[in-house]
């Protein structure tokens, strides 16, 4: 049974007055900032906890305050169906959360299958299939009450089973390419129907956020063993069988998935929409033609061409929705190559600017204007960046990074540095190539621009389809190469899954005997990043997530250069709740149709 | 005629043969590993490896052929690599409807397009009619299919609203839904084909208007009408069939960047998405039936021939 709030106007003043006293209301010296242990427990942060978390990273503001579900939606109805067109892709290969690979899958799995747990737009783990939990005192043990009366909507009931076969589908890499998300979990052991207990082989900060969420980790979003044995995993894919808002009634490959409602949903209040198509849209201007022309309603899957933003913002019939997205992109150097060479990052800074390589690496960070390239690469669209972190992340984000860090832009001082090292107005720098997918040629273009501009260096496009290029990145086999990450909730989806030695992404398939590390290998980082992983107390791990970004930063990993910013595009009639704007992600159980 | 289309047949799948061994060996020798692209996310070598194995393609490209070649023998085009691994024949099948359709009515426009126009062209040969059509036949070829297709979805669905800018439905979902969706990419499609079409008609007219036998028509005081459409276009024919044939085909397997337009996953785009993303049993299987399609579409055509003019016979 659903409770209703109702406020008035009076009321909403003295209750965000109140939040905000209390958020400021701790000692700064308390690493807790006056939270308990039971404070940081689900099923979700309570809202205060997360609004003191939030001032005591500076990052509070008028939005955080803001009261749930009290803007108002004067005309919004339940029921209808929703268009939708998902951007730049082809066809969606699969909905198996064991298998998808691509954000734009999981922005669909989520709105059909659970978690564990599920983020906020704050990027808080709040219970979805878990009602609470508590953890133990060293972090390696976390036991879960599972939300009773829930079904599948194939109608077998949810119980702790389900959790369990997940956990040994995922573990098994026959079975799920995710197998890693779950390789630090030790055991999960069933003590009632649904009451579990999970065991760790150590605490681990990404936990709730990252292995237990119901669409980034994807290896715990909780399948349905009847569906899977009955219609083959193929099948599966294609119409996976979940506990979310909605079930999948048809999926023709290629063009239009039907979502419907799932009325069995353990929320009675959602999903408001009766039915949701979605059909993928490979070119920009079909997709643009489409929305205008009200053939969709809203816009998911890729990030959309920013060309058509401007255009979407002039339509008098369109909402145009930007927050901070959850990733960030950056131009890499390839450390084994001329003109920017490192044989060894394990050094301070200061030791390292004596080298004419480094001098050379950081000459090109600090000489790109990212403000100038947000402007004309992204249409004034994005956040300037200068490591890893992303902005959405919030509590971990370093504003104060764009005036520390090493490469903060300064085209006197990357002139310098590069006459310093031996290369004055960029002499003696032959063409340098950058890889690049076809899809990213303007951008790099304005890179190319931006480098001949400030600091006199020719860069040569090399543009290639992702599978060459992924084969080349891994190889080490390129001088630039203008690559990023997307969808990135948790501190470890920047730093552990790119910044360490043994990075999954850090030259994976190179010649170790040629390259002794991959694009970047710093010993302090790597201790650091382990330490963090392990550090579940939130002011603490941030300590950490902050050092290390900066050090990464400071010692020119890669030159960073923005990140994204998340856009939603959709009609007025559309109702898109603050609740539902999920960074990265397109949460269609409370969005109402005019 | 039984031999002859006995012969043709064999001689069609030795094509298919030839033309999807070519294909298996160079789409191997093209750079990229569609595994690695696959997983780059998951950034494992271990499970790249073993998803290799698992898939046969860690295997020396003599064996993957065989293999692939006694699956085909037996009717499996085997699977997709990525995400639920499908059935090649299920994303052929699913994509052939939607192909058919669109090539059917870009076909059915060309022609009720071209046949008048090249008519008229060849009896008011340097006419202003004749100049306009010529201007159609130059300002068709001249224009990008996609090009177009993006100037029809903007009047006719982004301004007038009076038709749907992207998308299929399919004919169980009754005609007029079927129609809308199609008729803006069967314009952008057949409009080329319609120019082609409507030149090679006038062309052959204009050869045939000069024989013999039409003058002794005209002399015996014929109808102009029965002249034209008895007994000079039936002979006017040949030609243009062969023109036909060909764009039957081309439209089949080659609309793929209107399909990317309208957002209809047509043979076309399956077989550029596969070579996309490397994935080979996909593509495969897709130019199995694409080749299937131009070699028996050439097939009909010279069958089409002996009934249009019963002179030819290809019997020995």
């Amino acid at each position: 049974m659903s409770t209703k709030k109702y406020y008035t106007d009076g009321h909403i003043r003295r209750q965000m007055k109140a939040d905000h006293d209390h958020a400021l209301d701790f000692d700064p010296g308390d690493p807790l900032v006056g939270l308990h242990r039971s404070d940081l427990a689900g099923p979700q942060l309570e809202r205060r906890t997360v609004l003191r978390l939030l001032a005591a990273s500076g990052a509070l503001t008028a939005v955080h305050l803001l009261l749930p579900g009290v803007a108002p939606d004067a005309h919004a109805a339940a029921g209808g169906t929703l268009k939708a067109g998902w951007a730049g892709v082809g066809e969606f290969r699969t909905l198996d959360p064991a298998q998808i690979n691509q954000v734009l899958l999981f922005q669909i799995a989520s709105n059909v299958l659970s978690g564990l747990t599920h983020i906020d737009p704050q990027l808080v783990a709040r219970g979805d299939l878990a009602i609470d939990w508590t953890a133990s005192d060293n972090g390696t043990e976390y036991v879960f009450n599972l939300r009773e009366g829930v079904t599948f909507h194939n109608g077998d009931a949810f119980t702790a089973d389900d959790v369990i076969y997940t956990f040994i589908r995922s573990r098994n890499p026959e079975n799920s390419i995710h197998s890693r998300v779950v390789a630090n979990v030790a055991d999960i052991e069933k003590l009632s129907d649904h009451k579990i207990k999970l065991k760790l082989k150590a605490p681990q900060a990404s936990l709730l956020v990252k292995t237990l969420e119901r669409a980034s980790g994807r290896a715990m979003t909780i399948v349905s063993r009847g569906a899977i044995e009955k219609m083959g995993t193929a099948q599966y894919g294609l119409t996976p069988v979940g506990t979310g808002p909605f079930r999948v009634t048809d999926h023709s490959l290629g063009q239009l998935i039907t979502l419907e409602k799932f009325d069995k949903y353990y929320d009675p209040e959602r999903p408001k929409l009766d039915k949701v198509t979605i059909q993928p849209i490979i070119d920009a201007e079909p997709l643009a033609a489409a929305i205008e022309a009200g053939d969709i309603d809203i816009i998911g899957g890729n990030p959309i061409a920013a060309e058509l933003i401007d255009r979407f913002e002039a339509n008098s019939d369109l909402n145009v929705s930007i927050i901070t997205g959850p990733g960030f992109q950056s131009v890499w150097m390839n450390p084994h190559r001329d003109p920017f060479k490192v044989a060894d990052f394990n050094k301070p800074v200061a030791e390292l600017m004596k080298e004419k390589g480094f001098k050379v690496r950081l000459a090109i960070a600090k000489a790109i204007d990212r403000d100038r390239y947000i402007e004309r690469a992204q249409f004034g669209r994005g956040t300037p960046a200068y490591g890893s972190i992303n902005p959405a992340m919030g509590f971990f984000f370093d504003e104060s990074l764009a005036e520390t860090s090493n490469q903060r832009f300064d085209v006197e001082e990357a002139r310098k540095l590069l006459a310093d090292a031996g290369h004055p107005n960029g002499e003696g720098i032959p063409p340098l190539k950058i890889l690049h997918t076809p899809s990213a040629r303007r951008e790099v273009q304005v890179i190319k621009d931006i480098l001949k501009r400030n600091l006199n260096i020719d860069i040569v496009l090399d543009p290639k389809d992702f599978p060459v290029l992924i084969d080349a990145f891994d190889k080490m086999d390129w001088d630039l190469t203008r690559l990023g990450s997307g969808g990135d909730f948790d501190p470890d989806d920047g730093i552990v899954d790119w910044m360490q030695t043994a990075s999954k992404f850090n030259g994976r398939n190179r010649d170790k005997e040629k390259f002794p590390f991959g694009f970047f290998s710093d010993n302090e980082v790597d201790a650091l990043i382990n330490q963090q992983a392990v550090t579940a107390e939130p002011k603490k791990r941030r300590e950490l997530v902050r050092k290390l970004n900066k050090i990464t930063s400071d010692k020119v990993a890669s030159a960073f250069i923005f990140h994204p910013a998340d856009i939603l595009v959709y009609r007025k009639s559309v109702n898109f709740p603050a609740q539902s704007r999920i960074p990265g992600l397109v949460d269609l159980d409370r969005v109402t149709i005019s | 005629m039984t031999g002859y289309l006995l012969r043709r047949s064999v001689g069609a799948i030795l094509v298919m043969w030839a033309v999807a061994t070519l294909v298996f060996f160079m789409l191997r020798a093209v750079p990229g590993d569609p595994i690695a692209a696959m997983l780059f996310d998951v950034g494992d070598a271990d499970a790249i490896a073993a998803l290799k194995a698992k898939l046969g393609l860690d295997q020396p490209v003599y064996v993957q052929y065989v293999k692939w070649f006694l699956l085909v023998l037996q009717g499996d085009l085997g699977n997709s690599i990525y995400g639920s691994r499908i059935e090649v024949s299920r994303i052929v099948m699913e994509a052939l409807p939607r192909t058919l359709s669109l090539a059917s009515l870009a076909f059915v426009i060309a022609i009720v397009i071209a046949v008048p126009a090249g008519l008229i062209s060849a009896i008011r040969k340097h006419s202003a009619l004749d100049n306009m059509v010529t201007v159609f036949a130059f300002l068709g070829l001249a224009m990008p299919d996609f090009w177009l297709g993006i100037m029809l979805i903007i009047i006719f669905a982004a301004n007038l609203h009076w038709l749907p800018a992207i998308g299929y439905a399919p004919l169980s979902q009754g005609f007029w839904p079927w129609f809308s969706h199609l008729i803006l990419p069967a314009i952008a499609v057949g409009t080329p084909f319609a120019a082609i079409i409507a030149r090679m008609i006038r062309s052959s007219m204009l050869e045939v208007l000069n024989s013999d036998y039409i003058n002794v028509a005209n002399a015996k005081g014929l109808k102009k009408l029965r002249i034209i459409l008895v007994h000079a276009f039936p002979n006017a024919l040949i030609p243009v069939v062969t023109v036909m044939g060909i764009a039957i085909a081309l439209l089949m397997a080659g609309a793929v960047v209107v399909e990317n337009v309208f957002a209809i996953k047509g043979l076309g785009r399956v077989l550029i998405e596969g070579i996309l993303n490397r994935d080979y049993p996909v593509v495969q299987g897709a130019i199995l039936l694409v080749s299937a399609i131009f070699v028996f579409a050439n097939l009909a055509v010279d069958v089409l021939y002996t009934v249009i003019d019963p002179r030819i016979r290809y019997d020995s």
